[in-house]
């Protein structure tokens, strides 16, 4: 920066002396010209158009010289005697005095003006980075992001090489930085800072950079402060979640218990007098119950396991007759009706838990069809990333306002008892672990659930022999 | 006469006492270990018939346990896994176990599985193997459904040979894959699910609901005799 900065100043002087002499010898001229016509004296006026151009554009330290020589050339040239630098006339010093005065005042008065423009356009470039700045922070983007964008452009506004924004405690690498605290209620965020600058810079570092400072410090609390409210906002309804949870949990799980102690007791009772058809039929109730207890337990551990994230798919591909064809095994179902086309694209699922989606989706079909093959499993492919498999059963349906309604868990809308009201909760869950989706359309006659699976990527394969 | 002698290996003194009397019911002789070190010993001291093994001790694994076993035994081996334990599942029968039931299982199911591995110990392989409609001459390679024959690419065959030698077998994906394509299988790791769905249109009246070849999400597959 330093040595172009000379450079360009050497350049400034050679036009500058330039133009000084240029603009004295062409002055003289005009005198030497003018003068068969008016008195020589007066034409010495002229003179000050070239201190005055010579001030307002290279300043007083050109100005001054070019007066001297103004001066001396007109002495020289036109008073008499001609040819030397004695003056007859004692009031001709006047004259010069005059000169060199409008030098130095016009020369101050243009300096003034140019210095005032140039502090104008930094504070310009100053107040737009600040404003620009501002902009993008208060306006919701992430500022820790910014940082190094923010840093770079506040170099280029001062004039110095680099400036670094760090957060944390950290001190600034050099101790000749110049460097400010972000600061925001009374807490330290981090320290913005910038190489030591010239005298002339500093000034203006050290009034842009606390105002950037600030600047910062506020957005980064305000950035902390909404993160602990999305915290604090998640926390809570976690919390909810639980609370609903357990009281649905304790609530259902009451029920099986209640029934398998019945039972238990019943054939463990002298007193009772069962024959073995009632024996029977308390044992069935025993390992019903059971079973609804498992069902509750293994949907618990599903859904803790998709609210702690921890559902990892192993994808592999499929294809899904064989993924209906396991979740028909699971549910001992005859009476689904299942249309796949023969050319469905194989699909990159977990196997476990897309049974898990269509047991639950099928479940829940048969629980509300109205007749004993109402269930219809199809499925579409459009040649996208994905294909789509659609559940559909004959029963009363979906209410329009319910559609999403019906993925929240232990909700109870229609529901026909039985499960914890989690099933479709956990089947939307999975689909999602698995780059699908799940969700109601209102159709006429009957729910219809929508399932979408991504579709196998080709891979490098031999076609089997 | 006793159907045989079932070690069972379990922790939980509730579901050793419920297996016990159980397996004893069904006509078997237990004899129990709490951990896998009592495990060996006693598998070492008895010669048991059958192990059913929890893949929970508090010592080591059932997996380890599995594998150590299978060093010096042939002893059919059903694991007990529970849900969520699907990785550990598939470890243990990779080390050598024979199936798995998943807790809590149907005494009735347990019965079954132990059943069809004691069968199948000790039995000499047959050339002609019918399971119910479906018949593959593993002599002739030639296989035929409800009479009809069916034409079966190399692979296919070659699955199916594999799974005909061990009806009621669970068969994991690496077994398969190493049986049918040796060690020199590449993608076709991805593509074996694709495969067996491409055999079972072949055999299966309804491949949507298949009745002989069956898929254990998560573990693999398994030839069985329709119920």
């Amino acid at each position: 920066m330093t040595p172009q900065r000379t450079r360009l100043r050497g350049a400034d002087i050679l036009v500058g002396t330039l133009a000084s002499a240029g603009a004295v010898a062409l002055v003289t001229a005009v005198i030497g010209v003018a003068d068969q016509w008016i008195p020589v004296l007066s034409l010495g006026a002229l003179y000050v158009f070239a201190v005055l151009l010579v001030a307002v554009v290279w300043g007083l330290a050109f100005a001054l010289p070019v007066a001297v020589a103004s001066m001396l050339a007109f002495n020289w040239f036109f008073l008499p005697p001609a040819h030397t630098f004695h003056l007859r006339d004692g009031e001709n010093w006047l004259v010069l005095m005059l000169y060199l005065v409008v030098a130095v005042v016009t020369s101050e008065l243009a300096a003034r003006a140019r210095r005032k423009a140039r502090e104008a356009a930094q504070r310009e470039r100053e107040a737009a980075l600040l404003a620009e700045v501002a902009v993008s922070l208060l306006g919701g983007s992430a500022v820790t992001d910014e940082l190094d964008g923010i840093a770079g452009r506040a170099a280029t506004v001062l004039g110095v090489a680099h400036a670094s924004i760090v957060l944390g405690a950290a001190q600034p690498e050099t101790s000749d930085a110049l460097s400010y605290p972000l600061v925001a209620g009374g807490r330290p965020l981090g320290a913005i800072s910038v190489p030591a600058p010239g005298p002339a810079d500093e000034r203006i570092v050290r009034r842009f950079l606390p105002a950037l400072a600030s600047l910062l410090a506020v957005a980064l609390d305000r950035e902390e402060l909404q993160r602990e409210a999305l915290e604090a906002e998640t926390l809570r309804h976690s919390d909810a979640v639980k609370t609903t949870v357990l009281r649905a949990v304790s609530h259902d799980l009451r029920s099986p218990l209640t029934a398998i102690t019945a039972a238990a007791g019943g054939l463990q009772s002298a007193e009772l007098d069962l024959d073995a058809d009632d024996r029977a039929e308390l044992v069935a109730t025993i390992l019903s119950e059971c079973g609804r207890l498992e069902r509750m337990v293994g949907d618990l551990l599903d859904l803790s396991r998709l609210e702690a994230g921890a559902a990892t798919p192993v994808r592999e591909i499929w294809t899904v007759d064989e993924l209906v064809g396991a979740a028909l095994d699971e549910l001992q179902d005859e009476g689904t009706v299942v249309e796949l086309p023969e050319d469905l694209p194989p699909v990159e699922v977990d196997a476990g838990q897309a049974r898990r989606i269509l047991v639950n989706l099928i479940e829940n079909a048969k629980r509300h069809a109205a007749t004993a093959a109402g269930v219809r499993v199809s499925a579409v492919s459009h040649g996208g990333d994905v294909l789509s498999l659609i559940v559909r059963d004959d029963g009363p349906g979906i209410a329009a306002g319910d559609a999403e309604l019906v993925f929240e868990p232990f909700w109870r809308g229609a529901r026909g008892g039985g499960r914890t009201g989690l099933g479709l909760a956990i089947a939307r869950g999975f689909a999602e672990a698995n780059g699908g989706s799940l969700r109601a359309e209102p159709a006429e006659g009957g729910a219809t659930m929508v399932l979408t699976l991504p579709v196998a990527a080709p891979r490098p394969v031999e076609a089997p022999a | 006469m006793t159907g045989g002698l079932i070690l069972v290996v379990d922790d939980e003194p509730q579901i050793l006492r419920a297996l016990q009397t159980n397996l004893r019911g069904a006509g078997y002789e237990v004899v129990s270990a709490a951990s896998g070190e009592e495990a060996l010993a006693q598998a070492a001291t008895r010669a048991p018939d059958a192990v059913i093994l929890d893949l929970v001790l508090p010592d080591v694994s059932g997996t380890d346990v599995c594998r150590q076993l299978r060093e010096w035994s042939e002893v059919p081996v059903i694991v007990l896994s529970a849900v969520g334990d699907e990785s550990a599942k598939i470890t243990a029968l990779d080390a050598g176990a024979d199936d798995y039931v998943t807790k809590p299982f149907s005494i009735d199911e347990l019965l079954a599985r132990l059943r069809a591995a004691l069968r199948r110990t000790g039995q000499p392989a047959e050339p002609l193997v019918v399971v119910r409609d479906l018949r593959i001459d593993l002599e002739k390679r030639a296989v035929t459904v409800r009479g009809e024959p069916v034409q079966l690419t190399p692979h296919e065959y070659a699955m199916l040979a594999l799974f005909a030698r061990n009806v009621g077998k669970l068969l994991t994906h690496g077994v398969i894959l190493k049986e049918v394509w040796g060690g020199g299988y590449g993608s076709e790791s991805h593509y074996l699910h694709v495969y067996v769905s491409q055999l079972r249109r072949k055999i299966e009246a309804d491949p949507s609901r298949p009745r002989y070849l069956l898929t254990e999400p998560g573990a693999g597959y398994r030839l069985v005799e329709p119920s």
